[in-house]
């Protein structure tokens, strides 16, 4: 952590961690995470993904995009959605985002301001 | 936390070798009742989380800052008078056509707001801040497995 908590605030903010960590949207998305890291199928499918999504913004950047990478992307993506584990990992995952947005619906109007923005590392 | 109480579970049935005794598994029951947290304790936990967060100094400053800020007419005229300028000049920046008379004009208008007291004070407050925010927001983010911006539709331009 790079500015000093106080003791009041580094217990609230565990405390908080915690409860969102034993929420029902949170639990399911650390055990779909579990899952699919050990799923080795599950695994090289989303490292193929990504590399090839990856190829193909590069491309686009570039102005020139290949049909074998677009054809292969789509062949990986279709191969992905057929993934019962990846699928549930997307699931859990969009449960915990939704979740989470919710949960910073509720702390923010409280301050005045909206903390997930507060809380972004501006990068660009 | 749920995955303690399936793990006791698992390892009574595994030491006794049969149906779980009735008294372990209504523990089990009262381990999954108590430890998943539901939307409206996690709630609770997250305005803690503020209130706690709004008694900071940083916070307060912030506060402080802004209602000043608020309060400081010279301030808001110069605010208006830059936001007004680039609002007419909207089209114009979009196409990256602005004379040189106009580019002198819009920031010598954006130099007057920077340069209020109270401007300065309030951006230094809300940088602060924000330097707070993301350290709980990294510290939320590293134990979720979730970036805490991202997740709820922060893009890195804010």
């Amino acid at each position: 952590m790079s500015t000093t908590l106080s003791p009041q605030l580094q217990e609230a903010t565990q405390s908080f961690i915690d409860h969102l960590l034993a929420s029902e949207a949170f639990m399911h998305y650390q055990e779909a995470r579990t899952t699919i890291h050990e799923d080795s199928e599950a695994n090289t499918l989303m490292e193929r993904l990504s590399d090839t999504q990856a190829t193909v913004r590069q491309q686009q950047a570039t102005g020139v995009v290949g049909q074998a990478e677009v054809d292969s992307l789509r062949l990986i993506q279709q191969r992905a959605l057929r993934n019962p584990v990846i699928l549930d990992y997307a699931q859990a995952q969009q449960e915990a985002i939704e979740f989470l947005r919710e949960i910073n619906g509720e702390i923010s109007p409280l301050l005045g301001i909206d903390f997930a923005s507060f809380a972004n590392h501006a990068t660009c | 936390m749920k995955r303690q109480a399936m793990s006791l579970q698992v390892s009574t049935e595994n030491h006794m070798g049969g149906e779980p005794a009735k008294e372990l598994m209504m523990d089990n029951k009262a381990i999954n009742d108590i430890e998943v947290a539901s939307p409206s304790v996690v709630k609770q936990a997250a305005r803690n989380f503020a209130s706690t967060l709004a008694e900071t100094p940083e916070f307060k400053s912030f506060e402080q800052a802004a209602e000043r800020f608020r309060q400081d007419q010279a301030a808001q005229q110069a605010m208006e008078a830059y936001k007004e300028k680039q609002m007419s000049w909207r089209a114009l920046m979009m196409l990256n056509a602005l004379s040189p008379e106009q580019r002198t004009e819009l920031e010598s208008l954006k130099n007057t707001f920077l340069d209020q007291p109270v401007v300065q004070e309030y951006f230094k407050a809300q940088t602060d801040l924000a330097a707070l925010c993301q350290t709980l927001g990294d510290a939320l983010s590293e134990s979720l497995g979730l970036n805490y911006a991202a997740a709820c539709g922060v893009s890195c331009c804010g």
